[in-house]
């Protein structure tokens, strides 16, 4: 498939004959993107990968619900980020500002797969400490620069809520960083 | 929002993590082998049973509906039948009036069967 259009592959995903075709086009034009998603909730590699995983195996059984109603990559990317936040509440991975959360600061710095300074180390650190929606909004608002409506789409939660998810994760990763200066 | 500024003066917005070398070139292949087939023929075969154990059921419902309903039937007949010989019964000669009969054109046993010999 030379080129991705997303009305054609919706088409291609409801016949069974066409299907696993269109869903190979969707896993090579969204996966990079999804995986990056899933990475900056759960942090390490091998996580994210398990994560991801999941998220297009979840997708490819639960085709059938799919009703063309939103676009394949919000769809893909909605079981994504449920898939990641349901990893972080299954592994307790939710650290606070505390000796745990320390951790997740001394613990990206080890990993291979981390190229960031002791800045952007405790940064995560500072992502980590915050409740579910906070950290799923930074991280979609702040790195990826993601528009209000869109976020509300795959969260489901109203753009009015978002924006003050967002503003008390940006004051709350303020304090964290004054607090150590 | 003087806040968000201050983070991304701090720290900015690069991405800081990485991925083994060709991840993202063989995702796509791993990913799909991990997939279980979806073909409408292993569908089939799954709901075979199903359509068969279902059939049966329609089957046996048939079978008790009919074995129901069949004894009423049953017994409308049996009265017909006992009606019709009875009118059979009625039909027959009595050996009374045979006797009569033979009494009354004097006929005794070996005349009639002088009678039915001849013929």
């Amino acid at each position: 498939m030379e080129k991705y259009d997303d009305q054609l592959i919706q088409q291609m995903l409801t016949n069974p004959e066409t299907q696993r075709q269109a869903f190979e086009a969707c896993v090579r034009q969204y996966g990079e993107q999804l995986y990056w998603q899933v990475r900056k909730i759960v942090l390490t590699h091998d996580d994210a990968n398990d994560v991801l995983q999941n998220s297009f195996l979840k997708a490819w059984n639960g085709l059938g619900s799919f009703q063309g109603d939103s676009k394949v990559f919000t769809w893909l990317s909605r079981i994504a980020i449920n898939e990641s936040l349901d990893f972080l509440r299954r592994s307790k991975q939710r650290q606070t500002v505390s000796e745990d959360a320390r951790t997740v600061a001394s613990a990206l710095q080890a990993d291979t797969y981390f190229d960031g300074s002791e800045t952007e180390a405790l940064l995560q650190e500072a992502i980590a400490s915050l409740p579910d929606v906070q950290r799923t909004v930074f991280q979609l608002r702040y790195f990826d620069e993601m528009k209000y409506s869109d976020i509300s789409q795959l969260l489901g939660t109203s753009e009015g809520a978002l924006k003050a998810s967002y503003h008390i994760a940006v004051k709350k990763i303020t304090d964290f960083f004054k607090a150590r200066d | 929002m003087e806040e968000e500024k201050y983070i991304e003066e701090l720290v900015g917005k690069r991405n800081p993590f990485v991925v083994p070398e060709g991840y993202f070139e063989q995702l796509t292949d791993q990913v799909m082998q991990s997939l279980p087939d979806r073909r409408p023929r292993a569908k089939t075969v799954w709901l075979r049973p199903v359509f068969y154990a279902a059939a049966s059921v329609c089957a046996l419902f048939v079978c008790a509906t009919v074995w129901l309903s069949w004894p009423s039937s049953s017994q409308e007949d049996q009265k017909g039948v006992a009606e019709a010989v009875q009118a059979v019964q009625m039909q027959q000669p009595d050996d009374t009036y045979f006797d009569e009969a033979a009494d009354y054109m004097m006929l005794d046993n070996q005349a009639i069967y002088a009678c039915l010999a001849d013929y």
